[in-house]
């Protein structure tokens, strides 16, 4: 059994915004804004052509930007100890919100209960929630300082399972994921034993598997879940449009067909393409070198994440941090990756990038709080 | 942080660079390695093309005159797929803006012919305004296409509407046969007559027009288009005046033989140049009109136009009617009697009205008896007993001669299609031995003897028995016996024309047959040439009375009344002018019309006044005027009015009418 030992940090006097890291800072920005022209790239045609406004989502995305760089100053502003120590309330809270939406107050988009209709926003807790969680699970891992023993690790999942439960019942098995993952990497750093996370897996996919045979997964979802499987086949709408998506990218070549120039993406051939296919844009109109440049950004944020994790002054810093890594890391893997075909298709924004107010919300609140335990290493 | 921390966040970081780089490595091969395959695949999600038929060629006479040209018509066209109240809140809209009864619209939509994937026409025939209503509002009308469409026009109506043909829209044999050539399901094809016969070089190619669609397969833009170009002219050795006369004497001596009490059931008009083989007149009578077509038949039409008791009007009976050739046989048993040296030029027979052969008793018709004939006046005056007399002495001859009268018709082109362009050309029959073995080895009932008599070859002798023949095989036999020996193969088509006017290529003519004898004899064929003459100019002649007053050239030429049993004869006449030096072969036949010195032998007159006149005239455009100016007025002279009394017979339908539907005509007169 190894015991967490604290690092001794000496205590520096100076505004800790002097340590803040900019370089993650900018790298989510630049994502941001290159999120916003590739949702205007994305939408204007078909905008134009319904004869409505082609700025549409373009305004609206810029205004969740402003807003989201409004909650990641508050998150770097506030102490992640305070962060740390009110985050049982909020953590109650967001639990409290999940039922909400899942009463008449919540809005039914595509099968899916998980939004609330504010006026002209929609408000989706579950994005928010995995902030919540990755707060929660810090909090609650760090007061053992390294030493997970079953009851404890089993005390951590049960944390988590109220909210993923409640996710799961929306149902938004793509977050329910992303949870799933976050939570895990959390608890390996946070040191749980090896062969209890391997049960844990264990149990999970048989969950898994378990619903998908009884059925307690809509047809859609399993359509999308194992259409990348068999991609040759073009009869299911899924894995037409998972072809689109394929086409979209490869059609892109080097140095893709133009900023505002994709045939795939002008003509609505790819679906949901502002929001969880916005990285076929990228690929069509920026080509190898504008797509890899963009997952090269997404290298440079998880790199300055990794590297403030183990900056990081206590335990709940380092354990928050790998959670806002993983959850980063997994969504833009799993979206990158559905979009080329190497990974089922879900319900997974990309970070930044897709258009919605709630993921790009969660996506800045994480870099601010990994902003935040970063510069605050010395105080 | 202790070191297990430490080690258990490497893990992580060494995770996501590993899934850092499938996600490079997949981009790699997606945008890298398989781009241009993607590219090329996102090119064809994004383009359409769309194949747009080009205007058929003209088809026109020897002087340059349209026959067949193109309008454009203004169609308007309503998706198949169209169900239950959208149908019928577009069917009521049509309805309204056509001014057409919502119930022939329906009837239209229900009707059987047209092709399943396809948009079918529910009206042909609409004005500008009319479209352009309809293109506005085509929001409000999903599956309906307002459509401007080429469409044959034939100004001279139901004018050589065998020759011509008629084009329809393609069918699964014609596909297949042509795969090779780009037709697509839905294309025009010619059907019959010169419009198929020349479909290759009538069609042109057909323009393309790419469209950027979206994912729904909706029209985004237009990206081009390739022009279609339109189909060569065909020019053809038909001269519309000869074709009129055609036309106008077959009708009326027919309308003639009708009013004396025969059926008259349907005739044949075919004029040759006797030098080349053109076919300058091809009349078929009952007749059809070929703008019928224009759009798709009509269902009533068609059953009508098939229906036997309209006497098979979509028949060619110049290369599809069979008849046996009877007296105008004749000069074929003369040159096979000759050859074989059963007659000379001048040996005479005594003809007393009949002769017995075989114990069967032959007689001259209308048992007229001609005393002692030599070859010539035999012919003038068709003595059947000299023909029988020949064809017996020619039976009675050893194996190798026994079969003369055949062996020279196979050179004189009979029993054998002659190869004109034009389709479903019958082959005739001349009957011998082997034939009757064979028939009646196949269909011992139908032909119970097997064995030939010498009867069988006395009846050929005087084109009766089993012999049949087309008008177009008469008349092609009789050029190579004003042309000294020659069989051209008749032709149709005389050249075909660019669109910018130059001769793309010329129908040469093509001499498939020699008759040897008239060749090695050339006195044989003078004998023969002054004995046919003698039949319009002699007053002993078959055809004296039928050229009475005739002031023309010299014609030469031979009537005949053929027998076919439990049938009305067949009346014959086939003339060749000028006598001395023949230019054309004019051959007429009304099947059940009698003597063919009464009905064929004056349409032929008439034929052969026309192209007098015709070629005498120095205000007509010149032969081989590859295109004539459009006549000043097209309702005068230059357009003939067409018989009117076609009509009421039955076997012609109606023309279709073409609607002028003007948006004004609607509104009320106001004075």
């Amino acid at each position: 059994m190894t015991a967490v030992v604290q690092r001794d940090i000496p205590r520096r006097n100076v505004n800790p915004l002097v340590y803040a890291d900019w370089v993650l800072i900018a790298a989510s920005i630049l994502l941001s804004v290159i999120g916003l022209v590739m949702v205007y790239s994305s939408t204007q045609h078909r905008l134009a052509f319904q004869g409505e406004d082609p700025n549409y989502f373009l305004v609206r995305q810029a205004s969740f930007l402003v807003l989201g760089l409004g909650l990641m100053a508050l998150m770097i502003y506030i102490d992640y100890r305070v962060l740390r120590d009110v985050s049982p309330v909020v953590y109650a809270a967001t639990i409290g919100v999940l039922f909400l939406v899942l009463t008449p107050l919540g809005t039914t988009t595509r099968g899916s209960q998980a939004r609330f209709e504010l006026g002209i926003l929609q408000f989706q807790p579950s994005e928010l929630t995995k902030i919540v969680l990755i707060l929660g699970v810090a909090s609650f891992c760090y007061q053992y300082r390294g030493d997970l023993d079953a009851w404890r690790l089993a005390q951590a999942l049960g944390l988590a399972a109220v909210p993923s439960g409640l996710i799961l019942l929306q149902p938004d098995l793509g977050t329910a994921l992303v949870i799933a993952f976050t939570l895990m990497g959390m608890l390996l750093v946070a040191g749980a034993r090896p062969r209890h996370l391997g049960v844990i897996v264990l149990f999970a996919v048989t969950l898994l598997v378990g619903m998908v045979s009884v059925g307690a997964l809509e047809e859609y979802q399993v359509d999308r879940l194992t259409s990348f499987v068999d991609q040759s086949s073009d009869l299911q709408a899924s894995r037409y449009n998972l072809e689109q998506s394929k086409i979209a990218i490869g059609s892109g070549g080097v140095l893709g067909k133009g900023l505002f120039e994709g045939t795939q993406t002008s003509l609505s051939f790819v679906p949901e393409q502002h929001t969880d296919f916005i990285f076929t844009a990228v690929g069509e109109e920026l080509g190898f070198v504008g797509a890899g440049v963009v997952l090269a950004l997404f290298g440079v944020v998880v790199w300055r994440i990794w590297r403030l994790a183990q900056l990081a002054r206590d335990p709940f810093g380092t354990l928050a941090a790998v959670g806002v890594l993983v959850m980063i890391a997994f969504q833009v893997f799993q979206n990158v990756g559905m979009s080329m075909g190497i990974m089922p298709i879900t319900g997974i924004p990309l970070p930044f990038l897709s258009y919605g107010g709630s993921s790009m919300l969660a996506s800045l609140a994480g870099v601010g709080l990994v902003v935040n335990i970063g510069m605050r290493r010395y105080t | 942080m202790n070191e297990n921390s430490r080690l258990r966040i490497l893990v992580v970081g060494v995770i996501v660079i590993a899934l850092f780089s499938a996600l490079f490595a997949r981009l790699w091969y997606l945008q890298v390695i398989s781009g241009d395959q993607y590219a090329a695949a996102a090119e064809g999600n994004r383009v359409r093309t769309v194949a747009r038929e080009a205007p058929r060629g003209r088809i026109l006479d020897r002087r340059g005159r349209i026959l067949v040209d193109n309008r454009t018509a203004n169609v308007v066209a309503v998706s198949r797929s169209l169900v239950g109240e959208e149908r019928e809140h577009v069917v009521r809209e049509l309805s309204e803006l056509l001014r057409l009864p919502v119930a022939e619209i329906e009837d239209r939509l229900e009707d059987f012919r047209y092709a399943d994937f396809r948009p079918i026409p529910v009206a042909t025939e609409v004005d500008e305004a009319t479209l352009v209503a309809i293109r506005e509002r085509q929001d409000d009308l999903p599956g309906v296409e307002a459509i401007q469409s080429a469409v044959r026009v034939y100004p001279y109506g139901h004018l050589a509407a065998h020759v011509l043909g008629y084009v329809g829209e393609i069918n699964d044999q014609e596909l297949e046969d042509r795969k090779d050539e780009g037709y697509e399901l839905g294309n025009t094809i010619g059907k019959v007559g010169v419009e198929r016969a020349y479909e290759t070089d009538l069609r042109g190619v057909p323009g393309v027009e790419f469209y950027e669609v979206d994912r729904a397969g909706g029209v985004v833009r237009e990206l081009g288009e390739r022009e279609a170009e339109q189909g060569d002219d065909v020019q053809l050795g038909v001269d519309l005046d000869a074709q009129l006369a055609a036309e106008d004497a077959l009708l009326d001596f027919i309308t003639i033989a009708r009013e004396g009490g025969r059926p008259a059931t349907g005739g044949a008009v075919v004029a040759l140049d006797a030098t080349s083989g053109a076919v300058v007149a091809m009349a078929s009578y009952p007749t059809f009109e070929p703008a019928g077509f224009v759009h798709g038949i009509r269902t009533e039409v068609w059953e009508q136009l098939n229906d036997p008791k309209s006497n098979l009007p979509l028949n060619n009976r110049a290369i599809q009617g069979l008849y046996p050739p009877g007296s105008t046989f004749k000069p074929v048993t003369a040159v096979a009697g000759l050859s074989t040296g059963v007659i000379t030029p001048e040996s005479t027979i005594l003809d007393q009205g009949s002769i017995e052969i075989g114990g069967r008793r032959f007689r001259n018709a209308g048992g007229k008896s001609y005393g002692y004939v030599a070859l010539p006046r035999a012919l003038t005056v068709s003595s059947d007993v000299y023909f029988y007399s020949a064809a017996k002495a020619i039976d009675d001859l050893s194996a190798a001669q026994e079969e003369a009268i055949q062996d020279v018709a196979l050179q004189f082109g009979f029993d054998q299609p002659t190869g004109i362009e034009l389709p479903f050309e019958q082959d005739g029959r001349v009957p011998d031995r082997q034939w009757k073995r064979t028939v009646n080895h196949a269909n011992p009932t139908a032909f119970p003897n097997a064995d030939w008599f010498t009867g069988d070859t006395v009846n050929i002798g005087i084109g009766q028995g089993d012999l049949l023949v087309t008008p177009l095989q008469m008349v092609t036999s009789y050029a190579a016996l004003a042309n000294g020996g020659a069989v051209y193969r008749p032709h149709i088509g005389a050249r075909v024309i660019d669109r910018f006017g130059a001769v793309v290529r010329e129908v040469e003519a093509q001499a498939i047959s020699e008759v040897t004898p008239i060749i090695e004899h050339p006195e044989w064929r003078q004998y023969m040439m002054s004995g046919l003459q003698g039949t319009v100019s002699n007053r002993e002649g078959t055809a004296f009375n039928a050229f009475a007053g005739y002031s023309g050239p010299p014609v030469a030429a031979k009537t005949g009344t053929s027998q076919t049993a439990g049938r009305e004869d067949t009346s014959l006449f086939v003339g060749t002018f000028p006598a001395n030096a023949p230019k054309y072969v004019i051959a007429a036949v009304v099947e059940e019309g009698g003597a063919g010195s009464d009905i064929a032998a004056p349409i032929v007159r008439r034929v052969i006044e026309s192209l007098v006149r015709t070629e005498a005239d120095s205000s007509l455009p010149p032969i081989g005027t590859l295109i004539a100016p459009p006549p000043a007025e097209t309702t005068s002279s230059t357009a003939p009015a067409l018989p009117e009394d076609l009509v009421p017979d039955g076997l012609v339908p109606e023309p279709i009418p073409v609607p002028e539907r003007k948006l004004d005509d609607e509104e009320p007169a106001t004075e």
